[in-house]
């Protein structure tokens, strides 16, 4: 019988009726496998030796993302602290006016809604409301140079329509390489009336008597075109019901992929109009919350009232 | 990405075949040494036809020299699969017929010169210079700038190849430009 026949078979005595060349075959071929394991077994320990490294990096590669990421999240905390530190508290002398209710979510830690109660020349006061493009920090960034902008010419002896014109055109080549820009909807309050400018943004006025209407969209939002903003007068009587918003309340969607709508909010606002304003912000919260199926935006409602 | 497509254009730099350089990524693919975004690096731009600077060459053996602490016993394995490569799935089987066949085929140097294009001084040669059938021994003498591990395995690789012999065995000898051949 050849190497071959024997090795096929399962008796070992068969060895001894090997030829003597048969038998010199055999014996390299049992030093050659050896050769093969020893080469084998020094391939998969230097492999398996590369995976124990790569496990150790994979460690400490984890440990470091762990720590980046508190760092990270103990920044967007202050930020967070900041953020809501830049939010304003009604002026004394808008609250002698009229009933105030926020409703302020953001979706991250911070985010691109914004809002602010601004002390104008005169004597009078603004409420603004802000969507800035995109989501947390840089849009919170944002914020706070919008802020800065508003801040600067609030006070100054202007129309409504000349302060966000120059807000606009202060902010353009900026908002334009940042490739942000923002809603807006600044509201001035009057003896008797309310001056709005719009770019973008959402607002609903209830009338204690007469037709509700929707504040005009109009013209582009900030840091979209070098154009001047149309101002708009409305009746603001006592009793007067203004309710300022964003998308991420009337976009968002419930399971089935249906938005909350704008005509959701109204009804609901003006169903229970005749309530307390945190009553009437709580039921709105409320009906968002049961409706929505998860945050996808930051989400602001204000409501406000004529007292006298 | 330099390449050349034909030997014509060849400069004084060392050039190598793109099938040597497909056929070293196979390896390493099969051998699961590189995988994933390695992987595909290792292929970017390869063709089967090209030739390639020896820099790329360089390129390529570094993914996986640098890549492992202990990489001797790598580089040994992956030059036995090219030649596994060559031999089954490539021009191999029909140019040697047995173990002795592909040693003698490195007479020479003709194996290593048909994927090398360049000046001989930095070429550098590998070449069968002594061979022994009855002593089961031959000696190969290489200069290339290839890795030497690599080498002792596209030795054994090629010789093992046809099947015929049952042992075989290359060291590299005190002299490290001479590789020995033990083959039964």
């Amino acid at each position: 019988m050849t190497l071959e026949e024997i090795l096929a078979q399962d008796d070992p005595s068969l060895v001894t009726q090997l030829s003597a060349a048969d038998l010199t075959r055999f014996f390299w071929k049992w030093k050659g496998l050896q050769k093969q394991y020893g080469r084998d077994t020094a391939f998969y320990l230097a492999t398996n030796e590369n995976l124990k490294l790569a496990y150790e990096k994979l460690d400490e590669q984890e440990r470091e993302l762990s720590h980046a990421y508190g760092i990270i999240q103990e920044d967007l905390g202050v930020a967070k602290q900041v953020q809501t530190a830049l939010l304003p508290t009604a002026l004394a002398e808008m609250e002698s006016q009229v009933e105030l209710a926020v409703f302020h979510k953001q979706l991250t830690e911070v985010g691109g809604d914004y809002y602010d109660f601004f002390r104008m020349s005169g004597g009078r006061s603004a409420i603004g409301l802000f969507d800035i493009s995109g989501h947390g920090v840089s849009a919170a960034l944002i914020m706070a140079f919008l802020k800065a902008q508003f801040m600067q010419v609030m006070e100054e002896p202007l129309s409504l329509r000349e302060i966000v014109d120059q807000v606009n055109e202060a902010s353009f080549d900026f908002l334009r390489e940042v490739r942000r820009y923002s809603t807006i909807n600044l509201v001035a309050l009057d003896a008797d009336s309310i001056r709005y400018v719009s770019g973008g943004g959402y607002g609903y006025l209830i009338p204690a008597q007469g037709e509700n209407q929707q504040l005009k969209k109009g013209s582009h939002f900030l840091g979209l075109r070098k154009k001047p903003y149309e101002e708009h007068v409305l009746p603001f009587g006592k009793g007067d019901l203004l309710a300022l918003y964003t998308d991420g309340m009337i976009e968002a969607q419930d399971k089935s992929g249906a938005d909350y709508t704008a005509r959701r909010l109204h009804a609901i606002i003006e169903s229970h109009r005749e309530l307390p304003m945190q009553e009437i912000l709580t039921r709105c919260q409320a009906d968002y919350q049961q409706f929505r199926h998860a945050d996808s935006d930051d989400c602001t409602l204000i409501l406000v009232r004529r007292k006298s | 990405m330099s390449t050349l497509s034909s030997p014509a254009e060849a400069s004084q730099e060392m050039m190598v075949h793109g099938s040597l350089m497909l056929g070293y990524a196979r390896a390493c693919m099969n051998l699961n040494i590189v995988a994933g975004r390695r992987a595909s690096q290792m292929l970017e731009g390869i063709e089967l036809s090209q030739w390639y600077p020896l820099s790329r060459w360089h390129a390529l053996e570094g993914i996986v020299v640098q890549s492992y602490r202990n990489a001797p016993p790598i580089m040994l394995k992956v030059g036995i699969e090219m030649m596994s490569l060559w031999y089954h799935h490539g021009p191999g089987k029909n140019l040697v017929k047995s173990g002795l066949d592909f040693l003698h085929f490195q007479t020479g140097g003709g194996g290593f010169q048909s994927v090398v294009l360049g000046p001989a001084a930095t070429v550098g040669e590998f070449r069968l210079e002594a061979f022994d059938t009855k002593q089961g021994c031959a000696s190969v003498y290489s200069t290339t700038p290839f890795n030497r591990d690599m080498e002792r395995g596209v030795l054994i690789g090629g010789v093992l190849a046809a099947g015929d012999l049952d042992y075989v065995d290359v060291v590299a000898a005190a002299d490290t430009n001479r590789l020995l051949v033990e083959f039964h």
